[in-house]
Formats: structure tokens, sequence, C-alpha cells
């Protein structure tokens, strides 16, 4: 139970600041990455009409994502987000994953991680809104139903950077907390294989779906 | 044995992640299984669409989800925060 919300920092001073680096995320979500440039790597290294099977499975990714990115947004636009949609899902799949190997632990189990991917598709977001409509209109989204609804149409937009964020990372962090203190009760007997497999793969492919899926639709709103 | 004021606002800290967790499960365990239940239902009318209406209920279920996971982190800052 002593490993319970312990996680291992470096921290330095410089220039008086105190600056805290999570390393167990930065490893984690290195090995991530390159495990996903592996994958593109394997994928496409052979293209072909008879595909091999990393192929097939990139595929698979990438039809869903388009034919769900299509219906989203219009053509074109689709085609600008596809590619960032798609990668975000990949990536967010394989660090929800990732903690069902022995030693090893979810970059998303850290809220800088989840916070971090919140406000990059926050900004992505507002800049295809600004991007579409003009910063005129944009502006006059704020002001929509009348002009004192301001304030909360502003708290509305930063509250739903806050709320996605946090379902993603409660979720996994909640799912890795009962894995560990059901462990500790049963003596790691039996019982861990079948938490691992719902709070890791079941769980963490739904909230990535999840995330992924709100990302896109916040993008959509401010586009239409 | 004496109690102190931290051992009072530790043992309070320690009550209220427990209320917290307790009455905040509540709201999405009703929304949850409502939402299953709508589906179930719309998947006995529709029995060749239970593929789209198992995903939108997984989606729709893990969004309504999210007022226990805030509770769940009110939680967690009590027991681990608040010394």
């Amino acid at each position: 139970m002593e490993e319970l919300g312990k996680i291992s920092v470096w921290s330095v001073d410089v220039a008086g600041l105190h600056l805290v680096f999570n390393l167990t995320t930065i490893y984690m979500t290195l090995s991530v990455m390159g495990i996903l440039i592996l994958f593109a790597f394997l994928a496409t290294r052979n293209k072909g009409i008879v595909p091999n099977t990393f192929q097939v499975i990139a595929e698979i990714f990438v039809d869903a994502f388009w034919k769900l990115t299509r219906d989203a947004l219009d053509e074109d636009m689709a085609k600008t987000y596809f590619p960032m949609i798609c990668a975000m899902f990949m990536f967010l799949l394989l660090c929800n994953w990732i903690g069902i190997l022995p030693f090893m632990d979810e970059p998303t189990k850290d809220l800088n991680t989840t916070l971090g991917l919140g406000i990059m598709g926050f900004f992505i977001a507002h800049y295809a809104g600004i991007r579409t409509k003009g910063f005129k209109g944009y502006v006059k989204e704020y002001f929509q139903p009348i002009f004192f609804m301001m304030p909360l149409n502003v708290i509305g937009e930063i509250a739903k950077v806050v709320s996605i964020s946090f379902r993603l990372y409660g979720n996994i962090m909640g799912g890795s907390i009962i894995i560990l203190v059901v462990s500790y009760l049963v003596y790691g007997l039996i019982i861990p294989p079948f938490l691992y497999a719902f709070f890791g793969l079941f769980v963490g492919t739904v909230q990535a779906f999840v995330f992924t899926m709100l990302t896109l639709v916040y993008i959509s709103v401010q586009v239409k | 044995m004496e109690i102190t004021g931290a051992d009072f606002v530790r043992g309070l800290a320690l009550l209220g992640a427990g209320l917290a967790m307790g009455l905040g499960a509540i709201g999405p365990g009703v929304g949850e299984g409502y939402a299953a239940g709508k589906a179930c239902e719309a998947i006995g009318r529709k029995p060749e669409e239970a593929g789209l209406l198992t995903r939108t209920m997984l989606v729709g279920q893990a969004v309504s989800e999210s007022t226990g996971i805030y509770s769940l982190v009110v939680a967690l800052l009590l027991m681990f925060v608040v010394k």
C-alpha cells in the first residue's frame, strides 16, 4: 500500500524557480511515442494491394476515424483535422493500455498529460473557429442570446477543458487505485487479472474514444 | 489520548471524502442505469442497429459518469492533500 500516490520526481532549482519533473510520466510518454513510431514504420514499410498485418490494423483505425470525422465536420475541413484526431486516439489508447504490462505506468495517470491534451484541443478548436468565422463572428458567438450572457459563455468554454481532462485522469487514476487496493486485500490472488482487463482494456478504450470524440465535437461546435 | 486540532481536521477530511464519494456515486449510478435501460428498449425494437446503439450508449454513459469522477477527485484531494 506504500506505493499509493507515490510518484518518482526530479526537482531542480533554476533561477529561483522550483521545477519538478515527473520522471515516470516522461519515460512512459516517450515509450508510448516510440511504440507508435515503430508501429507506423512497420505499417508503411511494405505498402501494397495485399497488406501485411500492421497495415491492416492501421487501415482499420484510419477508415473508422475518417468516417467519424467526415460526419462531424465537412469534407475539406475533415482532411485538415483528421490526422490529429486519429493520432490522438491511438496515443491515448496506447497510454491507457500500457498500464497492464508489469513495471509500466499509464502516462494518463498524471493530470499533467491529460490537462496538456485538453488545453491543446481547446486551442485547436478556437483556432478553427476564428479561421472559419473570422474574428468578429467568433467574438459575436459569446454575446449570443443576450449581451450579459458573456461571462457564462466564457466560463462554459473553460469548464470544457477541466471536465474533459479530469474525466480521463479520474477514470485511469481511480481504476489503478481500485486495482491496488483489491490486490492488497486478496494478496494478489485470482482477482487482479480480471480487474486489469476491465479497468485497463475496457475502460481505457472507452475513455480514449470519449476524449477523442469530445475534442472532435468541440471543434465542430466552434466551426458551425 | 488527547485530540488536537490537526487530528480533528484530518478526521473531518476523511469523513468528507467518504461522504463525497458515497453521495456522488448516486447520480451516475441512476443515470447510467437509465441509459442502459433505454438502449435495451431500442435494441429490442431495432435489433439490427445493436452495434451503433451500444457504441452511443457507452459514450453517453462515460460522459454522464464524469460527475462521479469529479467526486472521486475531490475525495482523493481530501484524503491525500488535506493534512
